[in-house]
């Protein structure tokens, strides 16, 4: 009779924990397909919040920018210096692609750490960081594979397809599997490091609820940048390499 | 009596399933078994509430069933957030793909144009030109550096000029005066010359003149030298 109680208390425990909700969707059918509509919300928000802002800043430049212009223009300079160090000199077509990657991420990860999403109460499933979906780090990761291929075979036409048999041609399974792994790696380590992150933020939180999650939600932050950064950073340095000249 | 030996079974049981259950990890046994217990708990339960009610030695058994009401309540509590585990456990999807990848996709490439259109392109535009304005007009401040150096080179030239001018002028005055001055000099010899060569002249005629009457005075001094000289011969 003793174990009841006691194992109601684990459980109940076990359950809070598992409150965290862990891989629990909100889902919406469209045309007989699901869909997670926690991510398409949170996601329109970050797309709001992105343009929302540039229109605000951005709308009337003046040649002595204004605080809003002056941060924009500094965002746009650090991704130009990105993509010219990782691309070259013809990176001026990939600035918005880049540029794109990096602020979506970049905002979707903060909004996670920042926006109190928790205060709207979903049916089933809870609103977090549209990235720590997997469908959305695939989402992003392809487009940036269909990029770089695309950059490479306007740049060099069938001749891009040399680069398998670069080095030697018995490297020619490992060159073809890098084109799984490039997607592969940047969807995964995008996905795990802002779930995990989150996860890491919502447990300390269940069990010490004041000041210590405090440094873990800051590194939470960092981490979240960084990301953002090694996203686009890897996404330009795919695009630069496939264009570039080999010898 | 019966209901209640049931009921503690069943809970025993739901303890054992739980202990099983948690013990293997086998997340498809767990909502399968506690789900039938708690049925049959319930079922029990209302079993004996209305044997209860029809029951004769109410008192007797009032006690009994309302332990197993609280252990069946509690056997309930027990598996009811079981079932939701289990449930969110075997719905918990972290890799299922679906419509989302596609339609974040979808927007991605919405937002880069959007943001294309409204803030790379034309934020970019614009802080290019305002650089080649800027550069421009710092292209215009050395290129006035460049007039400037231009004038100091006129006003150099002129300068030379003037004192080229000067000088010659100096040198004219010079030459102008220098020869004035070698004319007057000249004259001046001249004259010198001339009046000595008159007052040579001069001197030449009075010599001549001096020896003609020395020469006339000859004759008579030797005819008194040789009278003196040759005694009264």
């Amino acid at each position: 009779m003793n174990v009841i109680p006691c194992s109601i208390k684990t459980l109940k425990g076990l359950y809070d924990i598992s409150g965290v909700e862990v891989g629990q969707h909100f889902y919406w059918q469209i045309g007989g397909l699901q869909i997670h509509a926690q991510v398409l919300i949170t996601s329109w928000v970050v797309i709001a919040i992105l343009l929302g802002s540039v229109i605000i800043a951005v709308r009337n430049p003046q040649t002595i920018p204004t605080d809003g212009q002056n941060f924009f223009e500094y965002v746009l300079e650090f991704i130009r210096d990105l993509s010219k160090t990782q691309i070259g000199e013809e990176y001026g077509p990939w600035v918005p692609f880049i540029g794109t990657m990096f602020l979506f991420i970049f905002v979707s990860n903060w909004s996670g750490a920042l926006l109190p999403w928790k205060i709207i109460q979903l049916p089933h499933g809870e609103l977090a960081a549209p990235t720590n979906d997997i469908n959305t780090t695939v989402a992003l990761a392809l487009p940036t594979s269909a990029a770089y291929f695309y950059a490479g075979l306007t740049k060099k036409g069938l001749g891009y397809f040399g680069k398998y048999i670069q080095p030697t041609p018995i490297l020619l399974p490992i060159n073809i599997l890098e084109d799984f792994t490039k997607p592969l790696s940047l969807s995964f380590r995008l996905f795990g490091n802002i779930l995990a992150d989150e996860l890491v933020v919502v447990v300390l939180v269940s069990l010490v609820p004041s000041v210590v999650p405090i440094p873990v939600m800051l590194l939470g932050l960092f981490t979240s940048g960084i990301q953002a950064l090694i996203f686009a950073t890897l996404a330009a340095a795919y695009i630069g390499e496939s264009m570039e000249g080999h010898h | 009596m019966a209901s209640t030996v049931m009921a503690s079974s069943s809970s025993s049981a739901t303890c054992q399933f739980l202990c099983n259950g948690r013990r293997t990890g086998h997340p498809s046994t767990i909502p399968l078994i506690p789900k039938v217990v708690v049925m049959a708990a319930k079922s029990d339960s209302r079993r004996t509430a209305t044997t209860n009610k029809t029951s004769f030695h109410r008192r007797l058994l009032d006690s009994l069933p309302q332990k197993a009401g609280a252990i069946v309540a509690a056997a309930a509590v027990a598996a009811s957030p079981l079932p939701a585990l289990a449930e969110q456990m075997e719905k918990a999807s972290l890799f299922d793909f679906n419509l989302t990848l596609p339609a974040i996709a979808v927007e991605f490439l919405l937002l880069m144009v959007a943001l294309d259109k409204l803030y790379f392109t034309p934020l970019g535009k614009f802080m290019d030109e305002r650089d080649a304005a800027i550069r421009r007009k710092l292209g215009d401040v050395k290129d006035t550096s460049g007039e400037v150096k231009q004038l100091e080179e006129q006003a150099a030239a002129v300068m030379r000029a003037a004192r080229a001018e000067i000088s010659a002028a100096l040198n004219k005055m010079k030459k102008e005066t220098s020869a004035e001055l070698e004319q007057k000099l000249a004259e001046g010899r001249k004259r010198v010359e001339a009046e000595l060569a008159e007052a040579l002249q001069n001197l030449e005629k009075q010599k001549e003149q001096t020896i003609k009457a020395l020469d006339s005075q000859i004759a008579a001094l030797s005819d008194e030298i040789v009278k003196k000289v040759l005694p009264t011969a």
